[in-house]
């Protein structure tokens, strides 16, 4: 795996200041919330099913990576409800704890990979790898729903 | 998601009780002289009760002008020590319009099931049944959530709502066969109503979804087609094809013909698969099954749905 970029990844976060913290140039604002030593948390919601048709719930992926580590914990759970009204009801059968295995920066843009460690919950469709890709100059984030490619918009 | 979790102002969980989640209507298995209805509630069982606060109504449309001529009231008493009781009234006439707890008292202080046994009540010649049940509705959720790709797999399999299923004489419902059924609660103002399946959840957007919920089924032409259009072209129906199907899907009443055993578009058995038959008419034909099959749970008695999972 390449090294990763901090620098660079971080400068493209939208942060308009910033500040060298041990080396590494933390962002004061931005699309991403950075608590230092090289963690962060995002959070990233899109509406479900995407395209022609009604959202009738809010895909939500969450979590913190350290850059440093390369490792972190996010979820994916499915709420009810569209993104403009998502309910605090969890979809049962839908929530899953990802284990981040890999870390990568690119062209100022955050690629994490991961593996649900509870196989048991897999769904039809759903494998156990999981692929995230962070765009901060965008404001958005790419993963998968059951095999098929959504793009969530990262909160701020 | 037949209509379950289908409104902004219904996805939470103090609202899970007065959320409806299908609409059966059906000629008794064995007997074409009775009809059955049935009203869901509570997705995934999500409250220990119904709601005392609350009145659930099953309506009867008699001369399709998309207003009730007959209503069935249902008001549950407070959850208490773990049990609960219900009151059901018959409404007609213009009593059947108004959203007071009005109309002849045909069962009291009928019992509440809680557990496996599904306990029934009678009066006369109605039958009445209210409590937790296995949800009988099939449908493959995640890949509706995933842009239509289905694998077949139910989500609803093992899921649980609550239940009021009435047995009724067809003479109950008008001397015209040809009726439309509908069911909806009412807290201080409507929150929740449902004819057919999936119509809000599927063709209604964002605060719409709460509009739909709480106008009447004759608003629905004049306020809701073009919502319904808007979908329908998207999978490439022309507009005045979209308008055609509009106006047989609104007003969102369940048509039945209680002389016929037929199912959906008749009513709605508990093994029609709406679903298919609607994933056909919305996608123009691209998509025509999720394939799953009807809950192999239903029993043959009344009130029909299996015993819960929980």
């Amino acid at each position: 795996m390449e090294d990763i970029n901090r620098r660079e990844f971080l400068k493209r976060m939208g942060s308009g200041s910033g500040a060298v913290l041990g080396g590494i140039l933390v962002p004061t604002t931005g699309l991403l919330s950075w608590s230092g030593k090289g963690v962060f948390t995002f959070r990233a919601v899109t509406g479900l099913p995407q395209d022609k048709l009604p959202s009738y719930a809010s895909y939500v992926i969450e979590g913190s990576v350290n850059l440093t580590t390369r490792s972190g914990i996010i979820t994916k759970t499915v709420y009810a409800g569209p993104p403009e009204a998502m309910s605090t009801i969890a979809l049962p059968g839908l929530s899953r704890i990802v284990r981040v295995t890999e870390v990568r920066d690119s062209d100022g843009r955050l690629y994490i990979r991961g593996l649900i460690d509870d196989r048991s919950l897999l769904r039809a469709g759903e494998t156990e790898d999981i692929n995230i890709k962070i765009d901060p100059s965008t404001g958005v984030a790419q993963a998968s729903f059951l095999g098929s490619k959504v793009t969530l918009g990262i909160e701020t | 998601m037949a209509d379950h979790l289908d409104a902004p102002s219904l996805v939470s969980p103090d609202k899970a009780p007065v959320d409806i989640t299908d609409i059966y209507a059906f000629q008794k298995p064995g007997d074409p002289t009775k009809s059955i209805l049935i009203m869901n509630v509570n997705p995934f069982a999500t409250a220990p009760a119904f709601s005392a606060d609350s009145l659930y109504e099953l309506k009867v449309d008699t001369n399709g002008d998309a207003l009730a001529d007959v209503a069935f009231r249902i008001k549950f008493s407070p959850f208490e020590g773990g049990s609960q009781t219900a009151d059901v009234r018959l409404a007609s006439g213009s009593a059947a319009t108004g959203r007071e707890n009005t109309g002849t008292l045909i069962f009291d202080d009928a019992p509440v099931s809680f557990g496996s046994t599904a306990t029934v009540t009678d009066s006369d010649s109605f039958r009445f049944f209210a409590g937790i049940r296995s949800d009988p509705f099939f449908f493959d959720l995640l890949g509706f959530l995933g842009g239509l790709v289905f694998t077949g797999d139910d989500f609803f399999k093992d899921k649980d709502v609550f239940g009021i299923a009435l047995e009724v004489p067809n003479t109950e419902l008008g001397p015209n066969p040809n009726v439309g059924i509908w069911g909806r609660v009412l807290e201080s103002e409507q929150i929740d109503r449902m004819g057919r399946p999936a119509i809000n959840t599927v063709f209604m957007s964002g605060k719409d979804k709460d509009k739909f919920n709480r106008s009447e089924p004759n608003e629905d032409v004049a306020r809701f087609t073009d919502d319904v259009v808007a979908v329908l072209t998207s999978f490439g129906y022309s507009v005045t094809e979209a308008a055609g199907i509009a106006a047989i899907l609104l007003p969102d009443v369940l048509t039945y013909d209680y002389s016929s055993s037929a199912g959906f578009l008749n009513g709605r058995n508990l093994t029609d698969d709406v679903i298919d038959i609607e994933l056909a008419i919305v996608t123009n034909g691209t998509v025509t099954t999720d394939g799953v099959s009807p809950h192999k749970d239903l029993r043959k008695v009344f009130p029909y749905m299996g015993r819960p999972h929980k």
